[in-house]
């Protein structure tokens, strides 16, 4: 067992686990946490150990790095590759591999390729180099977009000419309800997203419990927040409810950011469509700039090849990332896809559940209760 | 955390100071922000579970 010292509270740690055992019964319950960071905690802390054995995570496609498709990264890499262009990325993104390498290869081929931390940097870069153009690649979900959207309104006001977003922002709603419409998957409640909803609020998560009629709890990112959004879970299923809840009140409210929602429609607006490595092609769940920004939009600055790129054959993200493949379930896990040697974005990503199983859980519950599988 | 011009301010993180935006949300000094790629979106109170 893995009680690890990075718990702050020990005893609230046993106490919830022992109110989860209670509540939980002898059923079975599949819950998904939506989110990235939340998997990335879940294994870091072998939060599963504190589950009883009728109660299975199942692992979700918030990790916007890995559920960009191989096509729209060959497409920065093609700006990348442009004349005068200083490509700045986030560093997750750099080692996830396109079709003719990651963006670190193109780097090392000679693309001017440089990592930023916000898209301010970026913008800092343009202020500073007015001969080149600079182009933010800007991923994530409704986290990441309103700190792009101010600095392409900064940009504009400064009447910056040369510098544009690629933009690959998700939003986390559609995922949410493809994953609700699979036939592959029977989930009983969701842990909800943090981050997110600080932006979105608890609102536009009602259609979960009110159409499809599952719990889902909003949660912080310690290791006891997801234990407790787990017992709120269980909770209501023993209750018979089907309810949004908040136990990141801490950070979340009710109604979000409503400045921030505000700016986000300013300057963006849906796709009609976008495609994600996993789970397809998925109605209005993607951002683009609107029209009157098409000066700082790198898709309408730069021609781009557009291709829609299937993943390599020994790849499993796709089914990792929906939920339907452990990391572990992966044939090339541990073996031919490393953080070393990525085959797919879910071992590059920090965010991403093979990477943080491989870091940090190899030995989980399910691999000791089923020793006699062979090992990956 | 210093509140600077054009909505940016410099706060501590970590040991180590950075400049962010705070454009989106109402901050004051000694308040805790919950800050995504340079953009704080909320403020935080204290977990009742952290140190």
């Amino acid at each position: 067992m893995k009680f690890v010292d990075e718990f702050r509270s020990e005893a609230m740690a046993q106490r919830l686990a022992a109110q989860i055992a209670r509540v939980a019964g002898q059923r079975s319950y599949q819950i998904m946490e939506v989110c990235g960071g939340h998997t990335h905690t879940i294994y870091k802390h072998g939060l599963e150990y504190h589950l009883p054995d009728n109660v299975t995570l199942v692992h979700g496609p918030g990790c916007p790095v890995c559920v960009i498709p191989t096509g729209r990264l060959d497409d920065a890499i093609a700006i990348a590759e442009q004349h005068n262009v200083i490509l700045t990325s986030f560093g997750d993104m750099m080692r996830v591999p396109g079709s003719r390498g990651s963006l670190l290869d193109a780097k090392a081929r000679g693309a001017d390729i440089r990592v930023v931390y916000s898209p301010l940097d970026a913008l800092n870069l343009a202020r500073r180099n007015p001969a080149r153009h600079i182009v933010f690649f800007a991923i994530g979900f409704e986290t990441t977009a309103p700190s792009t959207v101010m600095t392409l309104l900064r940009a504009r006001t400064e009447g910056l000419r040369n510098f544009s977003v690629f933009c690959n922002h998700v939003t986390i709603i559609p995922a949410i309800k493809a994953i609700l419409d699979s036939p592959d998957l029977r989930l009983d409640g969701f842990v909800g997203p943090g981050h997110v909803s600080t932006v979105i609020g608890c609102r536009p998560y009602e259609f979960v419990a009110r159409a499809y009629h599952k719990p889902i709890v909003v949660a912080g990112f310690e290791p006891l927040d997801i234990l407790q959004a787990i017992y709120m879970i269980l909770k209501q299923i023993a209750e018979g409810r089907a309810e949004v809840e908040n136990q990141y009140t801490r950070a979340v409210t009710r109604e979000g950011n409503p400045r921030a929602r505000q700016v986000l429609n300013e300057v963006m607006e849906p796709r009609a469509s976008f495609e994600w490595r996993g789970l397809g092609s998925i109605a209005h769940s993607a951002l683009k700039l609107r029209d009157s920004f098409a000066a700082y939009d790198a898709e309408q600055q730069f021609s781009l090849p557009g291709i829609r790129v299937a993943d390599p054959k020994a790849c499993q993200c796709g089914e990792v990332l929906k939920g339907v493949l452990k990391p572990w379930e992966c044939k090339v896990f541990g073996t031919a896809c490393t953080p070393e040697t990525p085959i797919g974005s879910c071992m590059v990503s920090s965010e991403g559940a093979c990477a943080a199983y491989y870091n940090y859980g190899r030995f989980t519950k399910e691999q000791l209760r089923s020793s006699a599988r062979p090992s990956s | 955390m210093e509140v600077l011009a054009d909505n940016l301010a410099r706060i501590e993180r970590g040991g180590r100071t950075e400049i962010v935006s705070i454009a989106l949300v109402d901050a004051s000094v000694g308040d805790r922000l919950l800050v995504h790629a340079g953009e704080a979106s909320a403020r935080v109170e204290r977990s009742e579970h952290s140190a």
